[in-house]
């Protein structure tokens, strides 16, 4: 493969950025004089402009006041509203992060155990399919409905989407595993436990990980339809009201804070990874 | 059997008492719907601390047999004996040791941590660990090795790691399946002293698979030679060279010579018939 210099490949994403956040500045300044380039999407009215998203997310973040100065007052306008930015963020940050936990720990777990039983998978693998083939997301209105509108719905939500996937992948990493390595390990006297713990388990990891960047991504997009549905607070609340409203600058600023969160999460997912899954990168220098 | 049984004075280590005994064994797979008989009706003993080479073409069912007796697969007739008890498919005997033909290190654990695996199993505490996986590491040419991943490691330096991996645990009875097969020559002949000397030492029980007729009088007590498939036994030939031995200057001596010749023309046979089959 031929190697671009690092300098080249950053040079290009910085020109991407400036040439799409120009389009959508001031492209839409063109359309009096040439009309039939400009699409109507590219209406403020619809998608708002970035220097109006930042300004909107300076005074949604209570970091400056309405008139335009440095807010001296953070804690006052934050107390104002119960679900400004900040705490939006974190309260859809950590339904996320419980529903994705629990998601990936149930969906890890009953994949080990059905992986690695063939009876049991024989017996459970009509229902997985039949259940499987149910875009749960559209089980969130009931969801809303049985939990309430409080984060234990949300939780659910992200729960439900999250433990398929995870569980798909571990089962098949699960029923993959080369027998070279459980025969070498019972032969060197390994129990069933100790051939779970110090086989099936890392060699499944690689299976499991591939499913979580999609995983997180997933949590938090069952998160916000759960937030859409009903709930008093989270970034999912906040495009609602903004929307409400016909305010295109707010709902960017929910979108883009979800799309930061989204590239943290998945930051931290592909460190983790790296760290766990070295044992597939190593190689020498060339 | 063979004419050269008549030197019956048999390596005077090698006890009386059987401690493997295969009687009668067979093997066919069911590959779609035709069926390989891989392995037909094999019978031999192997005695308490005798070396015994399994010597015969690809596909005679020689890792098969090893598979039964490690109680890896299940037979599909006659019983193996180990310490005269039956070996029951599914449930591994203490003390068999196993090094396999295909490359099973765990790719996730560092050559230091594969070698080790077994006293980890046994909770040996870290600091003897360490000081066994050291040895063991030098026994084998790895130093520099330990934290390294497999896949950083060669084919050869693979196999002596797995070696290591099975001899740590010290098991009394080693099945051991063309462990030096991706090594050269020269590193070869340098492994037969390693495991002469640990041999001479652990005085094992060992079974041992290879291709290389040179390799099989170096080592072994015995050698059973395996016709092409099925797996029957074709023939068997005393080794009867002095212990211990040295491995490069056993290769010298007349009576190797005349050995690998005779057991050659044996030989000959089967691989030509092994690769028609
Ligand atoms: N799991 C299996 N399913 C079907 N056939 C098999 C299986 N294992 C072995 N065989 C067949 O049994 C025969 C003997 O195989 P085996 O691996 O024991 O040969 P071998 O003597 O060890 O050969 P080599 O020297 O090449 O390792 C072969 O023809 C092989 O195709
Ligand atoms: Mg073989």
């Amino acid at each position: 493969m031929k190697r671009y210099s690092a300098l080249g490949t950053v040079g290009w994403q910085v020109l991407i950025c400036a040439v799409v956040l120009s389009v959508w500045q001031w492209g839409y300044d063109l359309r009096t004089r040439l009309p039939w380039l400009v699409p109507d999407l590219l209406d403020p009215y619809f998608i708002s402009k970035p220097s109006m998203i930042f300004d909107n997310f300076l005074i949604q973040s209570c970091l400056i006041s309405k008139l335009g100065a440095f807010n001296g007052d953070f804690g006052k306008c934050l107390a104002r509203n119960e679900n400004n930015l900040w705490a939006a963020t974190a309260i859809t940050l950590k339904n996320t992060f419980f529903g994705f936990v629990t998601g990936v720990v149930s969906g890890f777990v009953a994949g080990l155990i059905l992986g690695r039983s063939d009876r049991l998978s024989a017996i459970f693998q009509p229902f997985i399919t039949a259940v499987n083939s149910i875009p749960r997301i559209a089980l969130a209105p009931i969801i809303v409905l049985a939990f309430g509108i409080g984060d234990m719905s949300k939780i659910v939500t992200s729960w439900i989407v999250v433990v398929f996937l995870v569980f798909f992948n571990t089962f098949e990493g699960a029923r993959s595993i080369d027998e070279g390595f459980t025969n070498a390990a019972r032969l060197l006297g390994a129990s069933e436990w100790q051939i779970t713990r110090t086989v099936v388990i890392p060699s499944t990891m690689a299976w499991v990980f591939a499913s979580l960047t999609p995983a997180i991504s997933f949590a938090l997009i069952g998160v916000i339809v759960g937030e859409f549905i009903g709930a008093e607070r989270g970034i999912g609340r906040l495009i609602i009201e903004s929307e409400a409203r016909g305010e295109a600058s707010g709902m960017m600023v929910a979108v883009v804070v979800l799309m930061l969160v989204g590239v943290v999460l998945s930051a931290i997912i592909w460190r983790l990874q790296a760290y766990l899954l070295r044992w597939q990168r190593q190689r020498g220098a060339e | 059997m063979s004419t050269l049984e008549t030197s019956v004075t048999t390596s005077s280590r090698a006890s009386a008492e059987r401690r493997v005994e295969v009687k009668g064994l067979s093997k066919s797979f069911q590959l779609a719907k035709t069926t390989i008989e891989a392995v037909r009706d094999v019978s031999f003993d192997v005695r308490r601390g005798e070396f015994v080479a399994l010597l015969g073409p690809s596909g005679s069912g020689k890792s098969t047999v090893l598979n039964m007796i490690a109680s890896l697969i299940r037979s599909s007739g006659g019983e193996i004996l180990i310490d005269g008890k039956r070996v029951v498919p599914g449930k591994a005997t203490p003390d068999v040791g196993y090094v396999f033909q295909r490359d099973t290190l765990f790719p996730w654990r560092t050559v230091g941590d594969n070698i080790g695996y077994g006293l980890e199993l046994s909770g040996v505490p870290a600091s003897e660990r360490k000081e066994r996986i050291a040895e063991c590491v030098a026994q084998a040419g790895l130093r520099g090795f330990e934290n390294a991943y497999p896949s950083a490691l060669s084919g050869g330096m693979r196999q002596r790691a797995a070696l290591m991996r099975t001899l740590i645990v010290e098991p009394q009875i080693l099945l051991m399946d063309e462990p030096f097969g991706a090594l050269d020559t020269h590193t070869k002949i340098d492994m037969h002293e390693v495991l002469l000397r640990i041999w001479e030492r652990e005085q094992q029980t060992v079974l041992f698979v290879t291709h290389d007729l040179g390799e099989a009088l170096t080592l072994a007590d015995r050698i059973i030679l395996f016709s092409a498939r099925p797996g029957r036994i074709k023939d068997m030939f005393e080794v009867d060279f002095v212990r211990p031995r040295d491995a490069v200057k056993v290769r010298e001596t007349e009576h190797y010579a005349e050995l690998f010749q005779h057991i050659w023309h044996s030989l000959g046979e089967e691989f030509v018939k092994g690769r028609s089959v």
